[in-house]
């Protein structure tokens, strides 16, 4: 696999992998590289035959990682399609254009091999932008259509849940599109994919404590502005708003909702004496257990992260118990 | 069924006891054993964040003293080998929340349902040491080839000394760099186990599998190539009784050594 220098940007040549499965995988273990960070992508795809639903899940690999794609290089007409459809720039990267090979003990290379391609990504963009863009505009309408019948893929975000609450599809999988990628390869089975998985943990409720459903409006509420550290537990009789991080190895325990204004690592058990209406909510939801009433599920082994990862990117979720499941909203809503 | 109850300790803090704790576990498991796993570092565990179980935690060893539920329902499985359960401890108490005594019955009972009980101990040598300690009959000290690192192990040497439910202390010496031993800037191996006079029972090289092994949450005898991971398996054979030869640190020579070896041989002729 060839990687190479761009501005402020890899090229990434992924040509020579045999299935998108590999693709992904060696995609994967080049944007762990913490140099990926903040960089443009250029993906050279080769050959590969890439669906709209595989090229929006390989973007979203490398969204996560805070990078985004400059441009993909490919020779098939089926990833072309999806990539036009996608809005993502099509671009040949000159043939002649020697792409530097990049190890981490060729470091002074770098310089010499950045020029040129700059030149190359320059030429090759600015070539095909035009393109996309007549092309853009005649698929656009259809373009909608794909994405909502797009198989595996909930997106919350498209207008029409936005507008029509009642039509929230409930993220019951957390399914970073990567995730339904490696799912069609048949890598995870959907046990796998959800964000949390319920621990069979029995009768957990403390004695003397039953279900019910108190409004949690009715509740007071501990108003916290402070960084929840490992160790720190906050307990209390009623609703628990932290203005700040909760890290991993913090327990947040509360009688009706929890709402944590930032990362959300540590335990956050919400609805603690019963309330099965008690909400976890949180900019970031990354608890590493959430619990809510005598409902426990665990963080999915898969998105193993055993420090919190700082993050100026949220996406507010909020967690409730739904028909004996804990059901992740991507949206906060209002009752 | 009458299991053996092995502490890992070391006095000094950061020198691999939970990573040794995790990996001999492991290994154990892995040879068909029935392990559970004790930490017994009250308020900074770690032990369940080496293998990748702190999700599952819902009860500690301190629900388990304090009876708000029963052993076996504070036993977390591990992920891949249901033979290896872990106990862990509580990260929100510290701790004189467990008392000597009451560890020491959890070990009475745990060793009676499996073959290996193993006790993670804090650093230190105040009660956190002396919980983890009480209900051992075996122990390991892990040090490193450091002046600190001995001291601190010749200290908890010479507190085991005198505990007579302990019939065993072994040696394990973590993080060796042979090439470092090599110009003498590390003590030697031989040069630790003369200096402690306990028999050794493993040598682990420094290995930076470890860190990302850590992190992963998947201790590093998974690994059938790392060599840590294999130094960590004889470790197991070892406790199992078999007589496993030490690893053979030296690194292939390359051929500029070979020369300068030649040489060295000649001018010593001469």
């Amino acid at each position: 696999m060839e990687k190479g220098f761009v501005e402020n940007g890899f090229i990434i040549d992924l040509s020579n992998t045999k299935n998108t499965t590999q693709l992904v995988f060696e995609l994967s273990s080049v944007m762990e590289h913490p140099e990926v960070k903040g960089k443009r992508i250029c993906l050279k795809l080769g050959s590969q035959d890439l669906k709209q639903s595989q090229l929006l899940s390989i973007k979203a690999l490398i969204e996560s990682m805070d990078a985004e794609i400059a441009f993909i290089d490919t020779t098939s007409e089926q990833t072309e399609a999806s990539a036009v459809s996608l809005g993502i720039i099509i671009s040949k990267l000159g043939e002649n254009v020697e792409v530097a090979s990049y190890t981490a003990s060729e470091q002074e290379i770098e310089e010499e091999t950045v020029e040129v391609k700059e030149e190359a990504l320059e030429q090759g963009s600015v070539e095909y932008e035009e393109k996309t863009v007549e092309v853009h505009a005649e698929i656009e309408r259809e373009d909608v259509e794909l994405i909502s019948t797009i198989e595996g893929i909930e997106d919350t975000y498209t207008e029409e849940t936005t507008q029509e609450i009642s039509e929230i599809i409930p993220v019951e999988h957390f399914e970073t599109d990567f995730e339904s990628l490696a799912k069609s390869e048949g890598l995870i089975t959907n046990e796998e994919m959800s964000k949390y998985i319920i621990l069979d943990t029995g009768d957990v409720l403390p004695e003397g404590t039953e279900e019910n459903t108190v409004d949690t409006k009715t509740l007071p509420t501990l108003y916290l502005n402070q960084t929840l550290r490992s160790g720190q537990t906050v307990n209390y009789e009623g609703n628990i708003l932290i203005i700040g991080d909760a890290h991993p190895g913090s327990e947040i325990i509360a009688d009706g909702d929890i709402t944590v204004w930032g990362i959300l690592g540590g335990i956050a058990h919400a609805g603690s004496k019963g309330n099965i209406t008690a909400k976890v909510r949180a900019l970031k939801l990354n608890a590493i257990q959430l619990r809510i009433a005598g409902l426990y599920a665990r963080r999915n082994d898969t998105l193993n992260v055993p420090y919190v990862q700082k993050t100026n990117e949220f996406t507010p979720e909020e967690a409730q118990i739904e028909e004996g499941k804990i059901v992740i909203y991507k949206k906060l809503r209002r009752d | 069924m009458t299991g053996r109850v092995i502490v890992i300790t070391s006095g000094k803090g950061g020198v691999g006891k939970t990573t040794t704790s995790a990996n001999i576990g492991t290994a154990l498991a892995k040879e068909g054993y029935k392990v559970v796993l004790i930490d017994t570092d009250l308020g900074l565990r770690n032990l369940d964040l080496l293998l990748g179980l702190e999700n599952r935690i819902v009860y500690t060893i301190v629900d388990v003293i304090e009876e708000r539920c029963k052993l076996k329902q504070a036993l977390v499985k591990d992920k891949k080998n249901p033979n290896l359960q872990l106990l862990a401890a509580a990260q929100t108490r510290d701790k004189s929340a467990v008392s000597a005594e009451q560890l020491k019955e959890i070990c009475e009972k745990l060793k009676e349902t499996n073959d290996f009980v193993l006790v993670d101990c804090p650093a230190g040598i105040e009660q956190g040491f002396q919980n983890a300690v009480a209900g051992a009959s075996e122990a390991i000290v892990v040090t490193t080839p450091e002046m600190s690192a001995i001291r601190d192990a010749d200290r908890i040497i010479g507190l085991l000394g005198p505990k007579e439910e302990i019939t065993s202390v072994k040696l394990l010496l973590n993080r060796v760099r042979p090439n470092l031993i090599k110009t003498n800037e590390m003590m030697s191996v031989d040069d630790v186990a003369e200096i402690l006079e306990i028999p050794l029972v493993g040598i682990i090289p420094e290995d930076t599998g470890i860190i990302t092994s850590t992190n992963k949450g998947d201790p590093i005898v998974n690994n059938e190539e790392a060599l840590a991971g294999k130094a960590y398996r004889n470790v197991a054979q070892r406790i199992l009784g078999e007589e496993v030869p030490f690893l053979d640190l030296d690194e292939p020579k390359g051929f500029v050594e070979k020369i300068k070896n030649v040489f060295a041989k000649l001018k010593a002729k001469v």
